[in-house]
């Protein structure tokens, strides 16, 4: 998918078949009782982040799967002594769920070309749904990134939906549920 | 309209020029004259002013909209006036909006005024030049209009203010409603920190300019944060900014997140090559210390206790202040929202940055959670970092 240094997105079909990946680990989470959320980060055809939410084992709210995953490419970048940055301008985020705002800032901090992703965020989105952060004019926040919505996008919502039936024991009450 | 720029407009004027300096543009139009004593009096003590980063709808010029109004003969049949109006016309989207006002020019012979109706409920073609007779606004020639002097057209305020400043030059047009929150209106004004609160607030931010120096010293960016939970004056976590380690997302406010995961038990990374970067640990908690005492700006969001779980401590952030030197990214700002911070403050602004500048991710109304934003504090003191 690279030539002469410059990023070339993958095919489709490429495409697809990462993204059922990424579903996989999304299940994966779902059966160990996590947000199924799953996502890949490819770099020339080898997947070198794995990433599932951990926000309830770390208490910390940032620990997106995206996030994670970018630190399993970082850790690689480390022991395989390579530039972490033309790693990164030549990686692909496939995630189940559009990335939210941080993440989509995260993203373009460091330059990734594509993020191919499932369903909609609808309450966080941050590649269109609530903000368009990889198309936005930020001049000091890396550079614009690609990003393709809508693969396997029902599957990704059933995912969800069978995950928020049975409430996350650690997040504050909310008001709105309440009244339901 | 001209000659609506009163002598009240002017003397507002020239206290905004006074008042400018560093401000956003923004603020300077809405800024009130400020307590004169109040003001020499900060001054001798600060160098810096704190500013609140409103929302843009509570930022914005008053919308106005073309209505028709009339003055009312009789006043004894003011209240039949309305009913019957309230048939006709109800001015439903205007819930804000007083039906009747006093009238303003003491030399008529009328004491009050009543909305008719607003310029878009009527046909085009019933206005030919603007010229409009109470017939044009009844056509069904009901007798309503006997208790009715000549219409005139006003300009009347398209929603219900949400500041001060807004109702002060909504009122100017036409009465409305309003809820004022004086939470707002006194940061407005610059008065909702007394001398005591300005000394404590700048000496969190003292420390995260301590923490960024720190930083710099080992080739960071020179960006410090500090968490203190407001109910006890606890600072949770100290740290400064990492980008130039090993991880180029540690800024400064991730860094304090992890830290104060870090004391509940949590976190993500490995501070230890970083001694400058710490946090307070679970141990040193007592008891109910993260109920929050201090009065939100915004007091309908949730900065309430029901995000403590039974062992004590806070749910992430909950209920507690963030002090950064400069403002947050994009990504910062909004790991804060799903961190539930409940204040932020700053000191310089960021050419990026979210609680201000580019966005203002803080008052994002889709997001599930807000905070409170202020800046200028310790401003001078930081801008040579940046």
């Amino acid at each position: 998918m690279d030539e002469g240094g410059r990023f070339r997105p993958p095919e489709r079909e490429e495409q697809e078949r990462w993204m059922e990946r990424a579903l996989g680990t999304a299940k994966e989470a779902l059966e160990n009782g996590e947000v199924p959320v799953g996502c890949l980060m490819v770099y020339h055809n080898e997947i070198l982040g794995l990433g599932r939410n951990e926000v309830n084992e770390t208490k910390n709210a940032t620990r997106h799967a995206e996030m994670v995953a970018i630190d399993q490419v970082l850790e690689w970048c480390r022991q395989k002594d390579k530039d972490r940055e033309e790693v990164f301008e030549h990686t692909v985020l496939y995630v189940t769920v559009e990335p939210c705002i941080m993440c989509a800032a995260a993203l373009r901090l460091l330059n990734i070309p594509l993020v191919v992703y499932g369903c909609q965020n609808e309450r966080f989105g941050g590649c269109g749904s609530v903000l368009n952060i990889p198309a936005d004019d930020l001049k000091h926040s890396g550079a614009p990134f690609q990003s393709i919505g809508g693969y396997r996008a029902e599957e990704a919502v059933e995912l969800l939906k069978t995950f928020y039936k049975a409430e996350n024991p650690n997040a504050p009450k909310s008001k709105v549920r309440k009244k339901q | 309209m001209a000659g609506v720029g009163d002598a009240g407009g002017l003397r507002r004027q020239r206290l905004l020029t006074h008042y400018d300096k560093s401000r956003n543009s923004y603020v300077e139009g809405i800024m009130e004259p400020q307590c004169k004593k109040r003001k020499t009096k900060a001054i001798s003590t600060f160098t810096w002013e704190l500013m609140p980063v409103l929302s843009d709808e509570e930022l914005c010029e008053v919308e106005l909209l073309e209505a028709y109004a009339a003055p009312i003969i009789n006043k004894r049949q003011t209240s039949c006036l309305i009913k019957q109006l309230a048939c006709i016309y109800p001015l439903n989207s205007l819930p804000h909006i007083k039906r009747v006002r006093t009238c303003r020019d003491k030399n008529t012979n009328h004491s009050l005024e009543i909305i008719i109706c607003l310029l878009r409920d009527l046909n085009c073609t019933d206005v030919p030049n603007g010229e409009i007779s109470l017939s044009d606004l009844f056509p069904d020639g009901k007798d309503i209009g006997i208790g009715l002097g000549e219409p005139f057209q006003v300009m009347i305020p398209a929603c219900q203010p949400l500041t001060r400043p807004q109702f002060e030059a909504a009122s100017q047009h036409w009465p409305t409603t309003f809820h004022e929150n004086k939470q707002v209106t006194n940061a407005l004004r610059g008065h909702l920190f007394n001398t005591e609160e300005r000394a404590k607030v700048q000496t969190f931010m003292e420390k995260a300019i301590k923490a960024a120096k720190l930083g710099k010293e080992i080739g960071m960016e020179p960006v410090g944060a500090v968490v203190v939970n407001p109910a006890t004056d606890e600072v949770i976590a100290v740290g400064h900014d990492c980008r130039n380690g090993p991880n180029p997302l540690l800024h400064a406010v991730m860094v304090c997140i992890d830290l104060v995961a870090y004391g509940q038990g949590g976190g993500a990374f490995n501070h230890d090559r970083y001694p400058n970067c710490h946090f307070k640990s679970e141990a040193s908690f007592s008891g109910d210390h993260a109920f929050n005492t201090g009065k939100p700006l915004h007091p309908s969001e949730d900065h309430s206790p029901t995000g403590v779980p039974v062992n004590g401590l806070p749910y992430i952030c909950t209920g507690y202040d963030l002090y950064v030197s400069r403002e947050p990214c994009v990504m910062c700002a909004m790991a804060l929202v799903h961190s539930r911070i409940r204040t932020v403050f700053y000191a310089t602004s960021s050419p990026d940055g979210a609680l201000g500048t580019k966005y203002k991710i803080h008052t994002k109304k889709d997001l599930n959670h807000h905070y409170d934003v202020f800046k200028g504090l310790l401003e001078g003191e930081c801008q040579f970092f940046s």
